[in-house]
Parts: C-alpha cells; sequence; structure tokens
C-alpha cells in the first residue's frame, strides 16, 4: 500500500514538474518571438473579420501577394474572427497581450475609440496620402493609424419599376423631404409594397437615418461642427432628426415589425426581392450596389439625400470604411508595408468589380455599366463623412437604445 | 497489543516519558498513509482552484481597475458606481425581477407535465420525449425559429388575425419582448426540469402514497400532504437551477430574438456583461459579473430558505 501511494505521489509530482517546464519554455519562446526586435521577425499576425466571399477571398491573396513580393521572407498567419463578436475577442487579447501584430478595424468610433492601443503611422504613410480618399475616419488627435481600402457610404437606393407603377417617375427621384413624403404616400396608396425597408432590431436604423439624410437636416456648417466634435444634442436641427425618424414610423414608411427586423440581411432582402420601393443600403461589402444589381437589374437606382431644411448642402455620405491598425511596436516596419499592400491599385481595381467596392484608391477607374456605382462615385468629390461614425460608442449605443424604444411605444 | 496499537499516533509505541513523544507525533502527521486522502483529492481541488477559485479572484479584482487609459489603474469602487448610474443596468435589474417571475412557471409546467407522466396518461413515452426534445436545440436554432414565428407578420400573427385578436409586433415591443423571450425559454428548457422531477417521483415512497388512499385522501390532499413534501428537494433543486438557467443560460436567444431591445427592453445582466465588454470596457464588465454572481448567490440562498419551509421538508 505504502508503495503504491509513493509511486502514485512520485507520478502527480513528475507529472506537475512536467506542466511547469511545459509553461515556462511556451512563456520562453512566446517572450522571444514578440519582443523580437524591429523588423527582424518574420511572422505577421492579423487579424480580420473574415473573407464574405470568393471576391474578397481573391483580394486576401492578391494583398498577401503583394506584401510578399517586398517581404519575401515573412510568414503572414491572417486569423479570422467572427464579426459578431470581433471587437469583443480583440479587446480581450489586447487585454491579455496576446493581440495580433495588425488588425482591421471599422473606421471612425471603433477605430478612434481604440486609438490607445494602436500605433500611429502618420509619417509612414504620408506617401500615399494624395491616391486615397476617405483618410479622416482613421484619423485621431492628429495622428493617422490606418490607410482605407474601402469607401463606405449610405446611399438611398430604389427600385425603378415599384416608382412606376405607383405613378412615379424613376428617372426623377424624390428631391426634398415633402416630395419623399408625398412618393411614400403614393407607393402605400398604389402597390402592394413598403416604401421603405427597415431593420432596427439593433437600433441601427436611426444610424442609417441620421448620417443618410443628414446633409439634407443640417446646414453645411452645422455639418462640419458636427464631425469636428462640436455637438449640440438640443439644437433644431438636431432634434429634428429624432422627430422626422418617428414621424417617418408613425406614417407607415416602413415593412411591419421593422423594430424586431435585423437589418443585416433581413431588411435588405425586403429590397432584394422586391418587398420595399426603397433602402438605405452600403457602398461597400454588403448592401451595396452590385449585390441589389443581382436582383434588381435595370431596375435599381440611386439617390442622393432629399432637402429637408433651407440653408443645407446636399452631400453623399461616404468615408473610410475599414482599414488595418498596426497593435505591435517590433512590427510596425512590416505592418506598414501590409497597410500599403491593402491599397495597392491593381489588387483594389480586380476587387472593386469582383466585390462590389468603392475602393479609396481614386486612381482607380470602376468599368462597370451599373449606373448606380458610376453615379456614387460621380457624386464622391462633394461627399461627406458620415454622421454617426463621429459619436462615441456610449452615444451610439443611447441612440440605438431611444430610437428603437421610441418606435415600440406606438 | 502493540501491534494492534502500532499506527495509533496516540499511543506511543515505546513507553519514554519526557521530551520525546510531543517531538515524534508531528513527525507521524506526516506519514504516507495520513496525506494519502490528501494526495488522491489534490487534483480535484487543484483543478478546483487553478480554474475555477482562482480565474474568479483575478475577475473580482480586475473589476477594481478601469478601462481603457486607465487599463491596470486600481480605482475602487468607481466601476460599481457607474453601474449602478447605467440605466442598462437599472433595466437589467428589473428584467431580473420579471425573469424571476416567470421562475415558478416553469417549475409549474414541468411539475404538472411530469405528475401527468408519473401519472402513466396514455401517451405518456411519447410526450416524455416530445418534452426533452427541445432541449437537445441549440438556443440559436430555437431563437431562429421562434423569430420567424413571433414575426409581425409570421404565423402566431396570422392566427391571431384569423381569430380577431390584435396583432403585436412581438419582439419589437417594449412590453412584450422579454416576456416573449422567456415563454421560449421555457418551451425550450422545461424539458429537463421535467426529467428531474420524474427521477424525483421514482423517489416516492409507495408506502406513504397508498397509506393516504387508505385513509381517503383526495388527489389534492395526496399532492399536498404526501407528493410536495417528499418531493421537496426535488422542487428546491429544480427551482434554483430554472433560475440558474433562466439568469445565465438565456443569451443566445436574448442576442437572436431581441438583440436586448427595443432600447433596454429586454437587458439581462449577462447580456449586458457582454455589451460592456464589447465596448472595449472589460473592467466594467467583470464589475457587472460579480454582482450578477452576488445576485445569483443571494438568490438562490433565499429560494433554498423560503422553499424549505413552502414544501415543509422532512
Amino acid at each position: 500500500m505504502k508503495r503504491l501511494i509513493s509511486s502514485a505521489a512520485l507520478g502527480l509530482a513528475a507529472a506537475l514538474t512536467l506542466t511547469a517546464c511545459g509553461g515556462a519554455s511556451t512563456g520562453a519562446t512566446g517572450g522571444s518571438g514578440g519582443g523580437g526586435e524591429g523588423g527582424s521577425a518574420d511572422r505577421l499576425v492579423i487579424w480580420n473579420w473574415g473573407a464574405s466571399d470568393d471576391a474578397a477571398a481573391a483580394f486576401q491573396e492578391d494583398v498577401v501577394a503583394n506584401f510578399n513580393e517586398t517581404h519575401p521572407d515573412v510568414e503572414v498567419e491572417i486569423v479570422s474572427q467572427p464579426f459578431d463578436q470581433y471587437y469583443t475577442l480583440l479587446g480581450s487579447a489586447i487585454e491579455a497581450g496576446t493581440g495580433p501584430d495588425v488588425a482591421l478595424f471599422n473606421g471612425g468610433t471603433q477605430l478612434k475609440s481604440r486609438a490607445d492601443s494602436l500605433i500611429p503611422v502618420t509619417d509612414e504613410l504620408s506617401d500615399i496620402t494624395g491616391d486615397l480618399a476617405g483618410w479622416p475616419a482613421f484619423q485621431a488627435d492628429g495622428e493617422t493609424y490606418s490607410a482605407p481600402m474601402f469607401l463606405q457610404g449610405f446611399p438611398i437606393y430604389f427600385n425603378k419599376a415599384i416608382f412606376t407603377s405607383a405613378g412615379l417617375d424613376p428617372e426623377n427621384p424624390p428631391k426634398t423631404w415633402e416630395e419623399l413624403g408625398a412618393a411614400c404616400d403614393a407607393i402605400e396608396a398604389g402597390t402592394e409594397v413598403d416604401c421603405f425597408a427597415l431593420g432596427n432590431k439593433e437600433g441601427l436604423g436611426i444610424e442609417f437615418f441620421m448620417s443618410g439624410l443628414g446633409s439634407g437636416i443640417f446646414t453645411a456648417d452645422e455639418y462640419d461642427a458636427w464631425i469636428d466634435g462640436e455637438r449640440d444634442w438640443t439644437s433644431e436641427h438636431a432634434r429634428q432628426v429624432l422627430t422626422m425618424w418617428a414621424e417617418s414610423s408613425a406614417n407607415g414608411w416602413y415593412n411591419d415589425g421593422a423594430n424586431s427586423t435585423a437589418m443585416f440581411n433581413d431588411s435588405f432582402d425586403l429590397f432584394s426581392g422586391g418587398k420595399a420601393a426603397m433602402v438605405i443600403g452600403l457602398s461597400s461589402g454588403i448592401a451595396h450596389w452590385k449585390q441589389f444589381d443581382e436582383f434588381l437589374g435595370e431596375d435599381l437606382g440611386f439617390m442622393m439625400p432629399v432637402t429637408t431644411n433651407e440653408g443645407t448642402t446636399i452631400a453623399l455620405p461616404i468615408e473610410g470604411g475599414i482599414g488595418y491598425g498596426v497593435l505591435n511596436e517590433d512590427k510596425k516596419d512590416i505592418a506598414v508595408d501590409w497597410i500599403k499592400a491593402t491599397v495597392e491599385r491593381d489588387a483594389q481595381a480586380d476587387y472593386a468589380l469582383a466585390g462590389g467596392q468603392i475602393v479609396s484608391n481614386t486612381t482607380v477607374e470602376l468599368d462597370t455599366d451599373i449606373t448606380s456605382a458610376q453615379e456614387i462615385i460621380a457624386e464622391l468629390p462633394g461627399s461627406k463623412p458620415l454622421l454617426h461614425t463621429a459619436l462615441s460608442g456610449d452615444t451610439l449605443d443611447l441612440l440605438h437604445r431611444s430610437a428603437s424604444s421610441c418606435w415600440s411605444a406606438r | 497489543m502493540t501491534a494492534l496499537l502500532g499506527s495509533r499516533p496516540d499511543v506511543p509505541t515505546d513507553v519514554r516519558p519526557g521530551a520525546a513523544s510531543p517531538k515524534r507525533r508531528p513527525r507521524r502527521r506526516f506519514s504516507l498513509e495520513r496525506s494519502a486522502p490528501l494526495v488522491l483529492v489534490f487534483p480535484a481541488i487543484a483543478i478546483l482552484l487553478v480554474f475555477r477559485v482562482y480565474p474568479l479572484v483575478l475577475g473580482v479584482n480586475f473589476s477594481f481597475t478601469g478601462d481603457q487609459e486607465l487599463n491596470g489603474v486600481f480605482i475602487g469602487l468607481d466601476n460599481y458606481v457607474t453601474l449602478f448610474t447605467d440605466v442598462r443596468f437599472h433595466a437589467a435589474a428589473r428584467n431580473v425581477i420579471v425573469v424571476l417571475l416567470f421562475v415558478p412557471l416553469e417549475v409549474l409546467v414541468a411539475g404538472i407535465l411530469a405528475t401527468f407522466i408519473f401519472l402513466k396518461v396514455p401517451g405518456h413515452r411519447f410526450y416524455r420525449s416530445v418534452y426533452f426534445l427541445p432541449v437537445v436545440l441549440s438556443p440559436i436554432i430555437i431563437g431562429a425559429i421562434f423569430n420567424i414565428v413571433l414575426a409581425a407578420n409570421g404565423p402566431l400573427n396570422d392566427v391571431n388575425k384569423a381569430l380577431g385578436l390584435p396583432v403585436i409586433d412581438w419582439l419589437g415591443q417594449s412590453n412584450s419582448a422579454l416576456p416573449s423571450v422567456l415563454g421560449v425559454h421555457i418551451w425550450a428548457t422545461f424539458g429537463m426540469a421535467l426529467v428531474i422531477f420524474l427521477a424525483g417521483f421514482s423517489t416516492v415512497d409507495q408506502e406513504l402514497l397508498d397509506a393516504a388512499r387508505i385513509d381517503g385522501a383526495s388527489l389534492a390532499q395526496t399532492i399536498w400532504y404526501v407528493v410536495i413534501p417528499e418531493l421537496s428537494q426535488t422542487i428546491q433543486f429544480v427551482f434554483v437551477t430554472t433560475t440558474i438557467g433562466m439568469l445565465t443560460g438565456i443569451f443566445g436567444l436574448l442576442y437572436t430574438m431581441t438583440a436586448g431591445g427595443p432600447g433596454a427592453a429586454s437587458y439581462l445582466p449577462e447580456f449586458l456583461i457582454w455589451k460592456l465588454n464589447g465596448e472595449a470596457k472589460p473592467a466594467l464588465a467583470s464589475a457587472a459579473s460579480v454582482v450578477l454572481l452576488l445576485l445569483i448567490l443571494v438568490i438562490g440562498l433565499l429560494q433554498i430558505r423560503v422553499l424549505r419551509r413552502a414544501t415543509k421538508e422532512v
């Protein structure tokens, strides 16, 4: 018995010692790998939320190939995380010191609120500043943290066939808030479909509403001040946004149960399926011109925001959508080359066409006959950043909640 | 005699008076035989300490530090102060009360249906498997199914319309969103409670039931005076596990069905924890987790105490 117990104890002790050794040696390897001297590390760990389709996967391959031309010895390790939990996982990893060297970020709030974890690359990217549009979404406190890969905007798409059957002129979409209201009344009366497709389950509807229509509500000065951080929520026009939001719902513009419909992709499916006449969609990634074109073809139309108040300057709301940020100071040099590879002209040109992106590289010409895409690009020069991405995460969350609960009181 | 007492520490083997015996005692305490039980339970305790207690302590410690630029800095109770002024926390706390109101409902549903199966109603075997079926489904799948069923233009509203009842956007209205999710949760999980009840029924003393029958007790009296007291521990167990399940196992449904909305109408503490972490405030989320832990602990202990009296435990 004694022998049995002593051998058990010995075995346990041995196991513990081995585990301890294992732990120590892993730590040592991690330490030498992570703390490598700048540029000498031969691996670049990159986080993103995966390639949504073949076009995105092909683009990613192009970018890796571009990058490996300048750094043939560096192994690129791309880790795809689920988008729903992306920032949660990233935050936890950064917190635990196990974050990647480079990570993909949405421009605006998502990047700016994490600027303190990111390495500024202002000087390193200065040579490509002139080629790209959409920088402000990746800048904070005078520093640049990433280069925009694509432009993300909130264009308003409409279904020309539904306009026609409602007795509206599809070549002359509404230009003012009153005309938009009249158009919705006509669609309501003349067709079986809803005026706008909307999913507000997550409270995202107000973001699309505010940014999509903002340039017709706020004066140019108010708009610029808003982007710069001077916001007066009690101002006439800020309150008007919420009033218009509530009225549009009360007037029955949206699909039934909009408050319990998911924005991605149930509401966009309603528009693609011809069950709604209009939708405030996106310009890149998903719910964009190419995706809608597949379903609606010639019937897909694009319209600018409508004028609500006098003295406003109508502008296409669009800005830098996503871009890679650098998290590991030691690998800054190769990380910057990775960022540059993501905005390289040829790769962007191929992806723009295949994946339906409005890319940031202004030297790319979009070779497509989808008219709404060309119309969006034609509006880029006078475009303005999105109103909602300038808001902090807390404010956005409050806005989401207020906007969905003010509807549910109906 | 010496051989018989050899292993007893209180009986010295060599009877030498003086300092020798107190010196030998401690050495004997650490003999292999004495430490064997400790060695054997060590792996279990080590796993518990390393993977449960240590992370818990780390989490509690983390809740006293700041987020973002204050990362790692001790900020005392600031996170808790922030939490208690957050409207979402208020909503989540209010909703916990709503959840607690639904717990007896689930226990009642499971208890009644288990009684029917115990009494062998026709088709009881079939019902037993049918009732348990939703338990094996993933909450995400259940959420997706009920998103369609409860949609504004979904089948349930079609039935309502046909019956002349009002059409409700079940998941899009503040006052119906959480009750709808809780209803679906009950549907999805009562099977487990039912199985526990069935296991409990099998321990009911048949002699007591026979005695009650001979004494002329009615069915209601039999249930009230015999079955419930006999099942008191099962009922307690079901109450506590159902409560914990409702407070910690409803995330998947909330996430797919309402995303916490409209507004904060269907926020529950665990959803809030997830949201806060997603907002790059992991330390604040830790504080919320600690509050949830305490909440469950207090509610669980209170429940056991209340139920002990209510079920007249013998």
